[in-house]
């Protein structure tokens, strides 16, 4: 089979020829090296490649498999995780030099459940240092760079886990979303990324960015991936505090194609703030199709969409800063500088202040959950723009000048504040060829519905068959 | 905390002594900048009436 066709095939679908021993684990995981190794000089994906440790787990998954071992989906499938998960004797950076020598003593909740599943830790990704930011740039490991141009930003902060998925570097990526730092990636890199309820998966051993806003999931160039993949890392832990205990479904239950009565909710604010005609466009187009798939689409009112910049940006600056407090006593002058200002801004937030946005993100999930009374699902884009240039601080969002990171975060920080379920799923490119997201949330721990609706799109369309050019 | 106004130049200078920070002129001009942020953030989060709602709290006791 040809390298580049085993490195753009989905999870589900290497795993039937895995299982079936028409493809072996060692076969794809030199395919997936070798590409790697073509496209790293422009893209930057990693920080740490395991080429060595893969092949080692890679024959010895061709052993188990061989001897009728088989373990299940992610068997021997090329899965690469965001570099501020801990990985026991792998050195996890969090995107920072000053971690550059820092390696676990043990594997965080969700490296060890890939491990039981026979995936193969092909390499630690890139990502903007301490995840406090949502651009992917990176002045100590380099900035990441979008395989659809690479002069732009992949999104972040989980870019390298967006730019690895998208150019068929690894099969499965993961990433942290504290304000969007999932689906931003997933969006501008035109991949799919579900950012899962608040609890549903173990935030044990990676590092914090805000504990109350932090959430764990898959980016994956397909749905059934996610789905997949959230089979094997989604349920309860003891070993955090947050865990929620719920029945965890099949999630590949979800993926029937049928969205017929499904009601979904335009949220109108999203289409009031600067917004590109072209991503408007897509955006209305997708909805469209999944109405005429037999959606029941009707407008709905979020007004404290509004207020959730300042409520976010309160509670996770608050926490940001508590949490990294030592390190920029002790090294601040070597802390990226942008984030290291964001870090000592919040300095000058009173724990009164920080109580009171609490208080305010209590009333902003509840007007969030009583409009999910009336539909299942709120839609709308997951960015306002397509990817930003590098570095760049100004974004045109149709004719208006926007901030960069308040733009790309502006859409997602919304379900970070409520703990929804969130996916961004391709939608669109523009007329500069670069992707276009589509947001879709649901109710706490009703990843299914999220789930179905964003396979019945992409099974509708073909966005998610393209390839970067890189 | 200064709040419920600009905060100026010389109160920023202030705060920032006292809480021990300190960088080239253009860091520091930078950080005043991304301060006003937050102290535009903060009456943005006071204008909301939170009278009787507790602040969400994730902390769970252990058994």
């Amino acid at each position: 089979m040809d390298t580049l066709e085993i490195c753009y095939m989905s999870a589900g679908d290497l795993s039937k020829l895995v299982q079936n021993k028409e493809i072996s684990p060692v076969e794809i995981i030199e395919a997936h090296l070798t590409r790697i190794d073509a496209t790293e000089p422009v893209l930057n994906s990693f920080i740490t490649l395991l080429a060595d440790e893969a092949r080692g787990a890679a024959l010895q998954a061709e052993k188990d498999i061989q001897a009728g071992r088989y373990k299940g989906p992610l068997h021997g499938i090329p899965v690469a995780l965001k570099d501020l998960y801990d990985t026991g004797g792998v050195r996890t950076t969090s995107g920072s030099r000053i971690f550059d020598n820092f390696i676990p003593t043990e594997d965080c909740t969700v490296a060890a459940k890939f491990q039981q599943a026979g995936a193969i830790l092909v390499g630690k990704l890139n990502m903007h240092p301490f995840a406090y930011g949502p651009t992917g740039e990176n002045l100590d490991y380099g900035h990441m760079h979008n395989p659809w141009n690479p002069d732009m930003v992949t999104g972040g902060s989980s870019g390298g886990s967006g730019s690895a998925a998208a150019a068929g570097q690894c099969t499965i990526t993961t990433g942290s979303d504290t304000g969007g730092s999932i689906r931003i990636p997933a969006a501008l890199c035109g991949i799919v990324g579900l950012k899962p309820t608040y609890g549903l998966v173990s935030r044990h051993g990676l590092t914090a960015l805000s504990w109350s806003l932090d959430h764990p999931g898959p980016m994956t160039r397909t749905v059934e991936d996610a789905a997949i993949t959230m089979n094997v890392i989604a349920g309860h832990d003891p070993k955090d505090v947050a865990s929620a205990k719920v029945d965890i479904p099949d999630y590949t239950s979800a993926l029937s194609g049928d969205i017929k009565g499904l009601r979904i909710g335009i949220v109108k604010e999203y289409f009031e703030t600067p917004l590109d005609p072209q991503v408007r466009k897509a955006v209305m187009d997708a909805i469209g199709l999944l109405e005429s798939m037999g959606a029941e689409v009707k407008e709905v009112s979020y007004p404290m969409f509004n207020q959730s910049q300042a409520i976010s940006s309160t509670v996770l600056m608050s926490e940001a800063t508590a949490y990294h407090r030592d390190l920029l006593e002790k090294d601040g002058h070597q802390i990226y500088e942008p984030v290291r200002q964001r870090l000592e801004a919040g300095l000058f937030i009173s724990a009164a202040e920080y109580l009171r946005a609490q208080q305010a993100r209590t009333i902003f999930d509840n007007q969030g959950r009583r409009l999910l009374d009336d539909v299942d699902l709120l839609a709308g884009p997951t960015e306002p723009v397509t990817a930003p240039r590098i570095m760049a601080s100004k974004v045109m969002a149709g004719e208006q000048e926007v901030g960069v990171v308040g733009a790309l975060t502006q859409y997602t920080r919304p379900y970070n504040i409520n703990g929804f379920p969130a996916i961004s799923v391709p939608c669109g490119f523009s007329d500069e060829n670069m992707p276009i997201g589509l947001q879709l949330a649901g109710k706490p721990f009703d990843e299914l519905t999220v789930l179905r609706a964003a396979h019945a799109y992409e099974q509708a369309t073909d966005w998610h068959t393209r390839r970067p050019p890189v | 905390m200064v709040s419920q106004k600009q905060l100026s130049r010389e109160e920023f200078d202030r705060l920032a002594e006292l809480l021990g920070l300190n960088g080239e002129s253009a860091y520091m001009d930078e950080l005043y900048t991304q301060v006003r942020g937050v102290f535009m953030m903060g009456e943005s989060v006071r204008a909301i009436d939170v009278s009787t709602i507790e602040p969400a709290m994730a902390f769970i006791p252990p058994k």
